[in-house]
C-alpha cells in the first residue's frame, strides 16, 4: 500500500495548516470558557473525558460512526468540486427507509439487516441523486439544491414518524421499536458501537482505494478540476456528477440506517438531526483536505468536540453548543489557510525578483 | 544586423507626443525589450510590428503603465512622465484598446463609455448627458454607434469602437491599437482604418501594434520592427515595400519549417460533407461546409476569428451537435457519438483554448498527460489505474517533447505558455490518431517553441496522419498547409493550393469575400464559392 | 371574502420580508460580483441580537440597530476573508453559517439562560403599525405588520433604482461583471466590494430583527430554518435584479402563508413546512433550464461549469 502511505505522507507545510486550524480553535475554545468562568483545562478535560472514558467511549464511537460517513458523504463529491450540504436529508431519508423495512417487512436478521442497510442506502442515494440532473441539465448548484430539499425530507420524515409510523400513546414523536432482527449485531460488552462501524469504516476503504486506483477516480479528480478539460477529454460530467452524489447520499443513508438499527432502535424525530453530525462532517472533511485517508482522524477530533461537549455541559456547565463553535472556527481557519500560502508565495515571488 | 532605411526624425518642431527612449524590460531570465527608442509623432500613425514574442506587446505595456521598464524614460509632449498604474496613463493622455476588450457586457454604450467618469447630478447618473457625449465623440470620427445599445448584444467590431469612444472620452491623445483587426472580419477592418485616419487627420496620435503586413501598408505613416526585444528597423511606410518589412521581423538566421509538400496523398480519413449549424448568442452559424482531409495531407482553415471555425471543429470531435449533414471517419459515419467515442476512433484534438479546455491547470503535469490514456493499458487495465505507470508515461512523454518542467508532479499552471501546449501535443500526438484536429497551435507560444510545435505537425504528416489546421496566422498556414479553405460567416468561400496560398493571395481572397458581403459582416456574407 | 384576501396578502407580506431582506444583501452582493451565502447565518446572527438586545434595553428599537449593527460586524468575517483574501466564500460561508448557529445556541444558553426557545413574558416586540387602522386596503394589509414589512418592498424599490440610476449603482455593477475592466479604469474593487457585504450584512440584520421581534416575539435556536437558503435560491432565481428578487420571495411567502391556511383546515404542520422550499426549488429549476440552454447553445463546454454557484448569479448574457 505505498500509494495509501503517500497520501498519508503530508509535506511539512500541508500538515502544519490543519494542525495550526485545530490549535487556534482550541485556543478560540479556551478564552470562550474563560469568558464563560471556566478553566478552559478542566473544560477540555471534561470534553475528553466525556467522550474517552471508559463509561463514555461506547456511545462515542457510535457518533464517530456517523460523523465518519457524513465526512465522506461531503467529501465524496467535494473531489469533483460539489459541495453537498444536504447531509441532513439524506440522513434521516436513509434513517426513515430502515426503520420502515424493518417495521413492515417481516424475516431473519440474516435477510432483514442487509435489507434495512440497502434500504437506507437506496433512500439517501436517491434524494442525493435528484440533485445530480438538477445542476447538470437545469445549472442549479449542488449547493443549493442540496439544501432545499433537506429541510421538506426531514419535515416529511417528521410527518411520517408522528403520524402514519407513530408509536401511538408515546410522548415522544418515534417509531415503535424494531424488531430484534434488525438490530445491527453490537460488539461483544458494547451496547452502542456495533457492526456499522464495520459498514463505514468499508465504504471508507472502498473510497479511498476508487479515489487512488482507478480510473474512476481519476475523472472525477479531473472533473473537480477543470469541467472544461474533463468534456474535451470526453468525460462525462453528468454522469460522474451522479455517482458521486448517488455514493455521497448512500453513505449519509447508511448513517441514518445505522442509527435507527441501534440503542433505542428506533426513529426518534430530531434525533438524527440534532445532534449535527452533518456539519461535523463537513468540518472533518475539510480539515482532511483531499485527503480521503485521513477521515478517520479528522472525524475521531470532531466527535470528541461534538460527543465530548455534551459531557462538558454536564460536568463544568459550559454548554454544549461550544463544540459546534469549535467545529466553525476550524472551518474559518481552513478558509483563510490561503492567507499563509499566499504569504510565503508573495515572498518567494519577491525573493525572485530581488535575485533578477 | 539591422536592415534600417532610418528615417530622420522629425528634428525640430514640436516635441513627439510620446516617446521612448532606451526602455528595458525583463521578466526573470527574460529580456522581453532591450534599450528600446521609439517616438510617437503627433497626428501619425505609428505601426509596431514584429513577430509574437518580438517585445511590442511588452513596449506598449510600458508606455500605457502596465510594466514599469527596468531602465529608460517616458515622454509625453516632450516632458518625462512617471507611469506607475493604467490610471497615471490616462491622466497623462493615453488610452489604449487592448486585444480582448475591457469592456461590462450587461451595460450599454453610453455607460460603459462614461463609467467612472460619469456626468452626474448629485450622485445621480445624467443618462441624457453620457448618451449625447457618445453621439457627439461618435461623430466626430465617423462611427455609428447606438448609445443605448447593450454592448453584449453587438458585433466585436462594434464593442472596438466602444472601447476607442471610451479612450476619447478620457481625452486620450495617443492611442495605442493592440493587434486591433484580429477579432475582425475584413469589412470590419476597412471601416477601423477609416475611422484610425479621421482620428490621425484630427490630431490624435495611434500606435497600431500587430504582425500583419497588409495592414501596416495600408493604414500608417511609420513604421518600427521589433526582433527579439531590439528595433531592428524604422521606416515610413510611404517609401517601403512588404518584403523590406518581413525581412525585419523574420531576419535571415530563421529558416522556419515548411511543409515540403508534393507528397503523396493516401485515402481521406476526415470527410465533411454539408455541415450546418444555426448561429446563436455566443456561437456563429456554419453554412453547408463540406471538406476532406486525406493521409499525409495538412489541410488549413483560414479566416477571422468567429467565422464558425471553433462550431465546425466541435462538431468533427463530437462537443457539438450539427442541425444536419455528416462527419465520417475513415467512411464510417460519426453521427451520434460522443466525444469518448471518437476520440476512440482516433481523432486527436489541441483545442485552441488552452486554460479553459486543453490543460487543467491545478492538476500535475502527469494528470495532464494520462487524459484519455486513463483507461488504457499500461495506466488502466481491467477497472484499475497504475499511479506508477502514468507518472512512468509522463516521464517519458516530456522527456520526448523536450517540456520544460521541474518534473511530472508540479502543476500544468507552474509552466510557460510554451511548455504547457506541448503538454497538449504530447498527450494529443501519444495516440497517433489517424485524424489530428488544430486550433492556433502557437497562439501565446514564444518563437522557438513555435517552430518546434510546427515539427511536430509536419511530423504527424508525414507518418501518413490527416491534419485540420485552424489558424488566424497566415504564415502559420502558408508554413503548414497543403491546402487552405478560408471561413467566412460560417461557409466556405475559398479553397486554394499550397502553390497559389502567398500572403496577397489569401489576404485578398479574405477581403473580396468580405466586400462581397454586407460591411460590418454580421449577416449574409460570402455568397459565391 | 375580500378581507380574508387582504389578510392573506397581510400574511404573504409578513413571511417574505425576512427572506426579502437577506435575499436584498444577497442581490446586492450578487451585483458586486461577490458569492454570499452566508445569508442563513447572518439572519441568524441579527435575529437573536436582536431579542437579546430588546429584553436587555427594554427598547425593541434599540434590538433593531443593535441587530442592524451586529450583523454588519459579522460580515466582516466575509468581507476580509472571501473578499480582501480572496479565501473560498463558500467554505467561509459554511463556517459562518454553524458559527451563528453554535454561538447563538451558547449565548442564548450561557447569558439569557434559556436552552431551545426565549421568550419570557415581556420581551418587548416591534409594535403594529396600528395607525393604519381603519385606512381601507393598507389597514387590513399592513395594521397587523411592524414598520419593517413595508420597509422591505420599499428597499426593492429604491435598490433597484440606486442600482440603475446612480454613479456608485453603476460602478458597482462593472465591478461585479469585470473587475480587471473597472480596476483598470481606477474603481477600487476590493473596497467596493467589502463595503457592500457589510451593507448586506446589515441588511441581514434587519431581517432578522424583522424575524424575531416582528412576525415572532421570541428566539428559538436555528429560527431562520433555512430561510436563508430560500434568500440564496431567490437571488439565483432573480439574476441579482431586485425587482425581482421582491417577485421571488413574494412567491415563498405566498407558499408559506398557504401552508399556514392548509393546516388551518387540518393538514399537518409537517407536511405545509416543506411547501416553500419545494416551491422555490421548482421555481428556480424552471427558470435556470432556459439560462442553460442558452449557455450550451453558445459554448458546449464552458456550459459544463455553468451549474458552478458563483456563476449562476451574475445577471450577464453569455459572451
Amino acid at each position: 500500500m505505498s500509494a495509501l502511505g503517500q497520501r498519508l505522507r503530508l509535506g511539512a507545510p500541508a500538515a502544519l495548516v490543519p494542525l495550526g486550524a485545530v490549535a487556534v480553535a482550541a485556543a478560540v475554545g479556551a478564552g470562550v470558557m474563560l469568558a464563560a468562568g471556566v478553566n478552559p483545562l478542566l473544560g477540555y478535560e471534561a470534553m475528553f473525558r466525556g467522550a474517552l472514558s471508559v463509561s463514555n467511549i461506547d456511545f462515542a464511537v457510535a457518533g464517530f460512526t456517523a460523523i465518519l460517513a457524513m465526512s465522506l458523504a461531503f467529501a465524496i463529491p467535494a473531489r469533483m468540486g460539489e459541495y453537498n450540504l444536504g447531509g441532513d436529508g439524506q440522513l434521516v431519508a436513509g434513517g426513515i427507509a430502515a426503520a420502515a423495512v424493518a417495521l413492515y417487512v417481516p424475516g431473519p436478521a440474516a435477510l432483514l439487516l442487509p435489507l434495512c442497510v440497502v434500504a437506507g442506502m437506496l433512500a439517501g442515494g436517491t434524494l442525493a441523486s435528484v440533485s445530480a440532473p438538477l445542476s447538470t441539465r437545469a445549472g442549479v448548484p449542488v449547493i443549493i439544491s442540496t439544501l432545499l430539499l433537506s429541510t421538506p425530507a426531514v419535515a416529511l420524515t417528521s410527518y411520517l414518524v408522528r403520524f402514519p409510523m407513530a408509536q401511538e400513546g408515546s410522548p415522544v414523536p418515534q417509531t415503535p421499536r424494531l424488531p430484534d432482527a434488525a438490530h445491527l449485531p453490537a460488539f461483544p460488552g458494547m451496547s452502542y458501537t456495533n457492526a456499522g462501524l464495520v459498514l463505514v469504516l468499508a465504504v471508507l476503504l472502498v473510497t479511498v482505494y476508487v479515489d487512488a486506483r482507478t480510473p474512476v477516480g481519476y475523472e472525477v479528480r479531473v472533473a473537480g478540476a477543470n469541467r472544461g478539460f474533463a468534456a474535451y477529454g470526453g468525460l462525462s460530467v453528468p454522469r460522474l456528477t451522479l455517482g458521486t452524489l448517488a455514493a455521497a447520499g448512500a453513505v449519509a443513508g447508511l448513517a441514518g440506517a445505522v442509527i435507527v438499527m441501534s440503542q433505542p432502535f428506533r426513529f426518534i424525530d430530531d434525533a438524527l438531526t440534532a445532534p449535527g453530525y452533518t456539519f461535523a462532517g463537513v468540518a472533518a472533511a475539510l480539515l482532511a483536505g483531499g485527503r480521503p485517508a485521513l477521515l478517520p482522524v479528522t472525524a475521531a477530533l470532531f466527535t470528541i468536540l461534538s460527543v465530548g461537549s455534551a459531557g462538558m455541559e454536564r460536568d463544568v456547565d459550559v454548554p454544549r453548543q461550544l463544540g459546534q463553535v469549535l467545529q466553525a472556527v476550524v472551518i474559518l481557519v481552513l478558509a483563510l489557510r490561503v492567507l499563509a500560502t499566499r504569504w510565503i508565495a508573495a515572498r518567494a515571488r519577491r525573493a525572485a525578483g530581488g535575485r533578477a | 544586423m539591422t536592415g534600417s532605411t532610418a528615417v530622420g526624425s522629425a528634428a525640430g518642431g514640436a516635441p513627439p507626443a510620446a516617446e521612448l527612449r532606451g526602455i528595458t524590460k525583463r521578466f526573470g531570465p527574460v529580456l522581453a525589450v532591450d534599450g528600446v527608442d521609439l517616438a510617437l509623432e503627433r497626428g501619425t500613425v505609428h505601426a509596431v510590428v514584429g513577430e509574437n514574442g518580438a517585445g511590442k506587446s511588452t513596449l506598449m505595456s510600458v508606455l500605457y503603465g502596465l510594466h514599469r521598464p527596468d531602465a529608460g524614460q517616458v515622454l509625453r509632449d516632450g516632458r518625462e512622465v512617471r507611469l506607475g498604474s493604467p490610471l497615471d496613463a490616462i491622466a497623462a493622455g493615453l488610452g489604449m484598446v487592448h486585444q480582448h476588450f475591457r469592456l461590462f457586457g450587461s451595460l450599454t454604450v453610453a455607460e460603459n463609455v462614461v463609467y467612472r467618469a460619469e456626468p452626474a447630478r448629485f450622485g445621480v447618473l445624467d443618462r441624457r448627458a453620457a448618451q449625447e457625449r457618445v453621439a457627439e465623440l461618435s461623430a466626430r470620427i465617423g462611427l455609428d454607434v447606438d448609445p443605448t445599445a447593450r454592448v453584449d448584444t453587438l458585433p466585436l467590431g462594434v464593442r472596438q469602437r466602444v472601447e476607442i469612444l471610451k479612450a476619447l472620452h478620457r481625452r486620450a491623445e495617443v492611442l495605442i491599437l493592440d493587434e486591433p483587426t484580429a477579432v475582425l472580419t475584413p469589412g470590419e477592418v476597412d471601416s477601423l482604418f477609416v475611422v484610425v485616419r479621421r482620428m490621425a487627420e484630427q490630431g490624435t496620435t495611434v500606435a497600431l501594434v500587430t504582425h500583419k503586413v497588409r495592414e501596416v501598408l495600408e493604414v500608417t505613416d511609420r513604421v518600427t520592427v521589433l526582433r527579439d526585444g531590439v528595433v531592428t528597423a524604422r521606416l515610413t511606410t510611404a517609401q517601403t515595400t512588404a518584403g523590406e518589412i518581413v525581412e525585419a521581423m523574420i531576419g535571415r538566421g530563421l529558416v522556419p519549417a515548411v511543409n515540403p509538400r508534393g507528397a503523396v496523398r493516401g485515402d481521406p480519413v476526415l470527410e465533411v460533407d454539408g455541415l450546418r449549424m444555426p448561429a446563436a448568442p455566443g456561437a456563429s452559424r456554419v453554412q453547408d461546409v463540406s471538406l476532406r482531409v486525406s493521409a499525409g495531407e495538412v489541410v488549413g482553415i483560414a479566416g477571422v476569428s468567429g467565422n464558425g471555425q471553433r462550431e465546425l471543429v466541435e462538431a468533427v470531435v463530437g462537443l457539438r451537435r450539427p442541425e444536419s449533414g455528416g462527419v465520417r471517419l475513415h467512411g464510417r459515419d460519426l453521427a451520434g457519438l460522443g466525444v469518448r467515442e471518437r476520440r476512440r476512433l482516433g481523432i486527436a484534438y489541441v483545442p485552441e483554448d488552452r486554460q479553459g479546455m486543453g490543460t487543467a491547470a491545478s492538476l500535475s503535469v502527469a494528470d495532464n498527460l494520462a487524459l484519455g490514456h486513463h483507461r488504457t493499458p499500461p495506466i488502466g487495465r481491467r477497472g484499475r489505474l497504475s499511479p506508477r505507470a502514468l507518472r512512468a508515461q509522463a516521464a517519458e512523454l516530456v522527456r520526448r517533447l523536450g517540456v520544460k518542467t521541474a518534473g511530472v508532479a508540479v502543476p500544468v499552471s507552474s509552466l510557460s505558455g510554451g511548455n504547457a501546449q506541448k503538454v497538449v501535443l504530447a498527450r494529443e500526438l501519444h495516440h497517433e490518431a489517424p485524424l489530428l484536429v488544430v486550433e492556433q497551435p502557437t497562439q501565446g507560444v514564444d518563437v522557438g517553441a513555435g517552430e518546434e510545435i510546427h515539427r511536430l505537425l509536419l511530423d504527424v504528416r508525414s507518418r501518413g496522419g490527416a491534419v485540420l489546421l485552424v489558424s488566424y496566422e497566415i504564415t502559420e498556414l502558408r508554413a503548414l498547409a497543403d491546402r487552405v479553405l478560408v471561413m467566412l460567416d460560417g461557409a466556405v468561400t475559398a479553397e486554394l493550393d499550397a502553390a497559389e496560398a502567398t500572403e496577397e493571395v489569401l489576404g485578398a481572397a479574405m477581403v473580396q469575400a468580405g466586400r462581397a458581403g454586407s460591411p460590418a459582416g454580421s449577416a449574409s456574407g460570402g455568397g459565391e464559392r | 371574502m375580500d378581507v380574508l384576501n387582504l389578510a392573506f396578502v397581510a400574511a404573504v407580506l409578513t413571511s417574505a420580508a425576512p427572506v426579502l431582506y437577506a435575499a436584498l444583501g444577497g442581490a446586492l452582493c450578487g451585483r458586486a460580483g461577490v458569492f454570499n451565502i452566508a445569508l442563513e447565518g447572518q439572519l441568524l446572527w441579527g435575529a437573536f441580537t436582536a431579542v437579546a438586545v430588546s429584553w436587555w434595553s427594554g427598547n425593541p428599537w434599540l434590538g433593531v440597530l443593535a441587530a442592524v449593527a451586529a450583523t454588519a460586524v459579522f460580515s466582516l468575517v466575509l468581507a476580509v476573508g472571501a473578499v480582501a483574501f480572496r479565501a473560498d466564500p463558500i467554505i467561509v460561508a459554511v463556517g459562518m453559517n454553524l458559527l451563528a448557529l453554535g454561538l447563538t445556541g451558547f449565548v442564548m444558553r450561557e447569558a439569557l439562560g434559556a436552552t431551545g426557545t426565549f421568550a419570557p413574558a415581556g420581551l418587548p416586540g416591534l409594535p403594529d403599525l396600528d395607525v393604519l387602522d381603519g385606512v381601507p386596503v393598507l389597514g387590513p394589509v399592513l395594521g397587523r405588520a411592524t414598520v419593517l414589512v413595508p420597509l422591505a418592498l420599499v428597499l426593492a424599490v429604491v435598490l433597484s433604482l440606486w442600482l440603475a440610476r446612480t454613479s456608485i449603482g453603476l460602478r458597482l455593477r462593472g465591478v461585479g461583471e469585470h473587475p480587471e475592466a473597472a480596476t483598470s479604469l481606477g474603481v477600487p474593487v476590493t473596497r467596493y466590494q467589502m463595503a457592500t457585504v457589510v451593507v448586506a450584512g446589515a441588511l441581514c440584520g434587519l431581517g432578522g430583527a424583522q424575524l424575531s421581534l416582528g412576525t415572532v416575539t421570541a428566539f428559538t435556536e436555528n429560527m431562520t430554518a433555512g430561510r436563508g437558503w430560500v434568500a440564496v435560491a431567490a437571488v439565483m432565481l432573480a439574476v441579482s435584479r431586485p425587482l425581482w428578487v421582491l417577485g421571488a420571495c413574494l412567491l415563498f411567502g405566498a407558499a408559506e402563508a398557504w401552508g399556514f391556511r392548509l393546516q388551518g383546515i387540518g393538514l399537518p404542520q409537517q407536511l405545509t413546512d416543506a411547501a416553500p422550499y419545494l416551491v422555490t426549488l421548482v421555481v428556480l429549476v424552471l427558470s435556470r433550464i432556459r439560462v442553460r440552454r442558452r449557455l450550451r447553445a453558445a459554448d458546449p463546454v464552458a456550459a459544463e461549469s455553468a451549474a458552478h454557484p458563483e456563476t449562476a448569479l451574475h445577471p450577464e448574457e453569455p459572451r
